[in-house]
């Protein structure tokens, strides 16, 4: 039997952020999971801190998403001031691309009920014609079929695992205790208290917090929480190394601080299937190499399928279960994007009940209807 | 034009790919061999014809157990199947659609039956300094003979262990190379290990004559050869210059321009991982390897595996093998029945098991050496491709990695161009080694396409068209 | 570090590395006939971009990659020369930055 004033269930970066932050305002901490990570979003994921043309809907989201992105560079610049880790974090804005005319005016109408939902109206996206958007890139001739893209000087990206494996580091700085090699097998609620079990142990906490992406629906629901979130699949591309070609993130293309490109993705509705298929294979080199002819000649060297975990209306879902007070829920698709203020304003909320004005609106009951 | 469906697709034409084309060539079957090498053969065989027709004094050099090969290679190329050479295969789909690069373009096929016979490769050997310049495998060095009919030039070292190491040892030797060494890493408890085997061993006493006749020839040529050598470590700038070793508890340099590593060979199994068949562990020699039937049928249906890529067992049951795979292809799909299967099988069938009678002598006597199995230097690079050190993959452990794939995530090994094939197996052995587990537990790196680089142009161009065979 | 056996091989052909010619025989692999002629590494290591030669000979090890007839990526030691071929040593990654 282990005792904790929190356990956070999920290793990846939604858990360990906020288990980095819970224990930073003091709180004791246990981790659990099995790090083996079979759907790990973590490892299979792009690596965009990505604003643009999130919020549709919802500019309380899209306000999150900016002051998120607002906090990366400090909050980088600490993590690795902290861990000695670099996460290859860069901010240099970012694209998406518009192959043909079609995509350019349904981009420009996003952009635009963005824009005008935005609070305050300073929503500063914007629309590049073929042109303007060459100029930010000369040395990468645009394909024929590109007529433009939308731009945010917001966008950035890091890599992935360097960014948990610094996370990780910064965690067990703090004396946290970290238990990743077996899956939680059930959560209970019992006199004010939690008890959470894994084939090994029983753990018990004051607050639990599920941030175990897809684990999570099982371990909600007895805890009385009903959570909508379902797999989507996404492949990943990968080439060789290159030298130095593309300064930006694209949504769909980006080079690593090593010289791969990764080449994304796809959205498909296939459960937990984690396998590439050769048909979205084939779509996304199609779709880098129509943006970049240049990229045409690069070798792929791997490919994998990896799951998003959606809510219906794709964005976060913070919530606390009224029937067991005391276990949270955090889930976002935008896990990485977040990090800096699932750090540094979540734990407040999780401890104290203090949560970010207009955070209800990220609550579970916004399904309701 | 060629056809887009075969009954049997073979992939590789070394002995196992070419004896299973042509017992299904003789049963009317259509089959398609594609193959990576200019010439069919494989790595036992290679460029044998070009070699007899262009380098006269390397054919005689190489000898019976090479020259043999052309009459294999000669019924092959007398029966009707479609052979193509220069040929990788870099994807396989479920419904057994085999996807390859032919002069620069991709192509595909379907099978109604395919036949993984990919065969193996050298294991690699990470010692530290291994990615100089001047070291290479000990069987790849007599590739090189067979492929290009050139040897080391300057002062040679083999190391390692294994029946390969004496056998390119011995040809080296015969061709008057400068070897000052062979250094046996081989540990002697192995012959205590391997000595309960021999009686069987000697039922098939052709083999252990042979390797006999090798070291002979070492020793005849006056080559210094020691056993239990430890502590291997190459060095140099730019190139190998010296190797350092252990021998007798004592440490030792010599200089050395060229360092031949030996310590056996392993099974390619990227293509049945990319497939999805399940694979087991096999301990006596530290390897993955498809789970097959008696005929080499894999988990898979309609996939089957001859020759070494199933377990390493060399050419003459790589042969047989292949027959068997060719005669089961032909009784599923229809030509022949059962009987005359199961019939037709028992001549192979007793070739295997002569041949086999030696391996659980080999495979105890030549164990791998533990050195290699999870190499101790923090500083040795595993990863050739990506460059990440032993140390790297044991901190990826400290960090919270579970497995390969986990230590692969955190490090980047094996994600570049070999994708895996060099530093797989000593990765899997740091990370079981780091969590007290087993390799088996600990799995290896999951099959995904390309299994052969492909650019994006190839993969993003449409394939419908045919090529010209 | 390589040299040719046998003093009966096929027809001289000529190729050129890095813009300079280099005479080998007809049914030799581009790697082969490079490293019997002086040349002492084929590519940079991706990371460290330090010199490395081929391990495998066999088209596993990818240590022989090099450019040939204006194709990246070429595996050299499965590659037969061709009169005039004109081969190049490929850019690390690791060079440029």
């Amino acid at each position: 039997m282990k005792t904790a004033d929190i356990v956070v269930v999920g290793g990846g970066i939604i858990g360990i952020s906020l288990a980095y932050g819970l224990a930073r305002q003091g709180a004791s901490v246990t981790v659990l999971d099995n790090a083996k990570g079979m759907y790990s979003a973590s490892r299979g994921n792009f690596g965009l801190v990505w604003v643009q043309g999130k919020g549709l809907g919802m500019p309380r989201y899209a306000e999150w998403t900016l002051e998120a992105a607002e906090k990366w560079h400090n909050f980088s610049q600490e993590l690795t001031e902290k861990t000695g880790n670099v996460i290859d974090y860069e901010q240099p804005g970012g694209f998406e691309v518009c192959l043909g005319e079609k995509e350019w005016s349904l981009r420009k109408s996003e952009l635009e009920q963005l824009r005008d939902e935005f609070p305050g109206g300073n929503y500063d996206n914007q629309m590049l014609d073929r042109k303007q958007m060459q100029e930010y890139i000369p040395e990468m001739p645009l394909g024929e079929n590109v007529t433009g893209a939308s731009y945010s000087p917001h966008d950035g990206h890091l890599n992935p695992l360097k960014l948990l494996t610094a996370l990780i580091t910064a965690l067990e700085e703090t004396g946290a205790a970290l238990d990743t090699d077996q899956q939680v097998e059930s959560v209970a609620y019992r006199k004010k208290c939690f008890e959470i079990k894994n084939a090994k142990d029983s753990y018990y906490a004051k607050k639990v917090v599920l941030a175990c992406g897809l684990g999570i629906k099982e371990l909600a629901q007895q805890v009385g929480l009903n959570i909508p979130i379902r797999p989507q699949r996404g492949q990943i591309l990968v080439t060789e190394r290159t030298k130095p070609l593309l300064k930006y993130p694209f949504v769909t293309i980006r080079q690593t601080h090593e010289g791969s490109f990764m080449l994304g993705a796809s959205h498909e509705e296939v459960g937990f299937d984690t396998e590439t298929t050769l048909d979205q294979m084939r779509n996304i080199a199609s779709h880098a190499v129509q943006t970049f002819p240049e990229l045409s000649r690069l070798q792929l060297v791997r490919c994998w399928g990896a799951l998003r975990i959606l809510t219906p209306d794709a964005k976060p879902l913070y919530v606390e279960s009224e029937t067991c007070p005391g276990a949270f829920v955090v889930t976002s698709h935008s896990g990485i994007t977040l990090t800096p203020l699932h750090v540094n304003l979540l734990p407040k909320w999780i401890l104290e009940g203090d949560a970010p004005g207009g955070f209800e609106q990220f609550h579970l009951k916004r399904f309701d209807a | 034009m060629m056809e887009k469906t075969f009954d049997l697709v073979i992939i590789g034409a070394g002995p196992a790919g070419m004896a299973a084309a042509v017992e299904a060539a003789g049963h009317k079957l259509s089959v398609l061999v594609l193959d990576e090498q200019p010439e069919a053969g494989g790595q036992i065989y290679r460029s044998v014809n070009t070699t007899e027709r262009l380098r006269p004094e390397t054919y005689a050099l190489l000898g019976d157990d090479y020259q043999n090969g052309k009459k294999l290679q000669l019924s092959f190329h007398q029966t009707s199947v479609t052979y193509l050479s220069g040929t990788v295969v870099w994807l396989v789909e479920s419904d057994r659609t085999v996807h390859f690069l032919r002069n620069g373009s991709t192509n595909q096929v379907t099978a109604s039956r395919l036949l993984v016979a990919t065969g193996a490769q050298e294991r690699p050997v990470p010692i530290p300094g291994w990615t100089l310049p001047g070291v290479m495998g000990a069987a790849a060095a007599d590739v090189l003979m067979k492929s290009s009919g050139v040897i080391p030039s300057g002062k040679i070292v083999l190391a390692g262990n294994g029946p390969l190491l004496w056998l390119t040892a011995s040809r080296l030797a015969e061709a008057k190379a400068e070897i000052l060494a062979v250094l046996e890493t081989i540990n002697y408890s192995n012959y205590l290990r391997a000595l309960p085997c021999l009686p069987q061993a000697l039922l098939a006493n052709e083999f252990l004559l042979k390797g006999l006749r090798m070291k002979s020839v070492v020793r005849k040529a006056g080559i210094e050869v020691l056993s239990g050598v430890t502590n291997l470590h190459a060095e140099g700038e730019e190139h190998l210059q010296k190797l350092h070793y252990t021998h007798q508890g004592k440490p030792r340099i010599i200089d050395v321009d060229t360092l031949l590593l030996h310590e056996g060979v392993v099974p390619n199994i990227q293509l049945s991982s990319q497939l999805g068949c399940e694979h087991d562990w096999y301990e006596l020699q530290y390897y993955w390897h498809p789970v097959l039937d008696e005929w080499g049928n894999t988990s898979i249906d309609g996939v089957a595996v001859a020759g070494d890529v199933g377990i390493v067992a060399g050419a003459p049951v790589a042969e047989a093998s292949g027959h068997l795979a060719g005669l089961d292809t032909a009784y599923r799909l229809d030509r022949i029945s059962k009987k005359q299967r199961d019939d037709a099988a028992k001549f192979f069938r007793k070739k295997i098991k002569h041949n086999n009678a030696i391996r659980p002598f080999l495979e105890r006597l030549y164990s791998p050496n533990p050195e290699i199995l999870t190499p101790k230097e923090d500083s040795t690079l595993i990863c050739r491709c990506e460059e990440i050190t032993a140390g790297q993959i044991r901190k990826s452990v400290e960090l919270g990695a579970l497995d390969l794939n986990g230590a692969k995530a955190y490090t980047r090994c094996g994600m570049g161009q070999c994708q895996g094939r060099m530093c797989g197996l000593a990765a899997a052995g740091i990370v079981a080694d780091t969590l007290g587990k087993s390799p088996r537990e600990v799995g290896f790196y999951r099959g995904r396409p390309p299994v052969k680089p492909v650019t994006l142009a190839q993969l993003a161009k449409d394939e419908n068209e045919t090529i010209v065979s | 570090m390589l040299k040719r056996y046998g003093k009966s091989r096929g027809k001289t052909v000529s190729i050129w590395f890095e813009g300079q010619p280099i005479q080998a025989h007809e049914g030799e692999s581009v790697a082969a006939a490079l490293l019997t002629s002086g040349v002492k590494y084929l590519r940079h290591a991706q990371v460290s971009a330090k010199p490395r030669a081929p391990y495998c000979w066999m088209g596993v090890c990818y240590e022989c990659l090099l450019e040939i007839d204006g194709e990246q990526n070429q595996q050299s030691c499965l590659i037969a020369v061709k009169d005039g071929m004109r081969i190049f040593r490929q850019s690390s990654a690791a060079e440029n930055t």
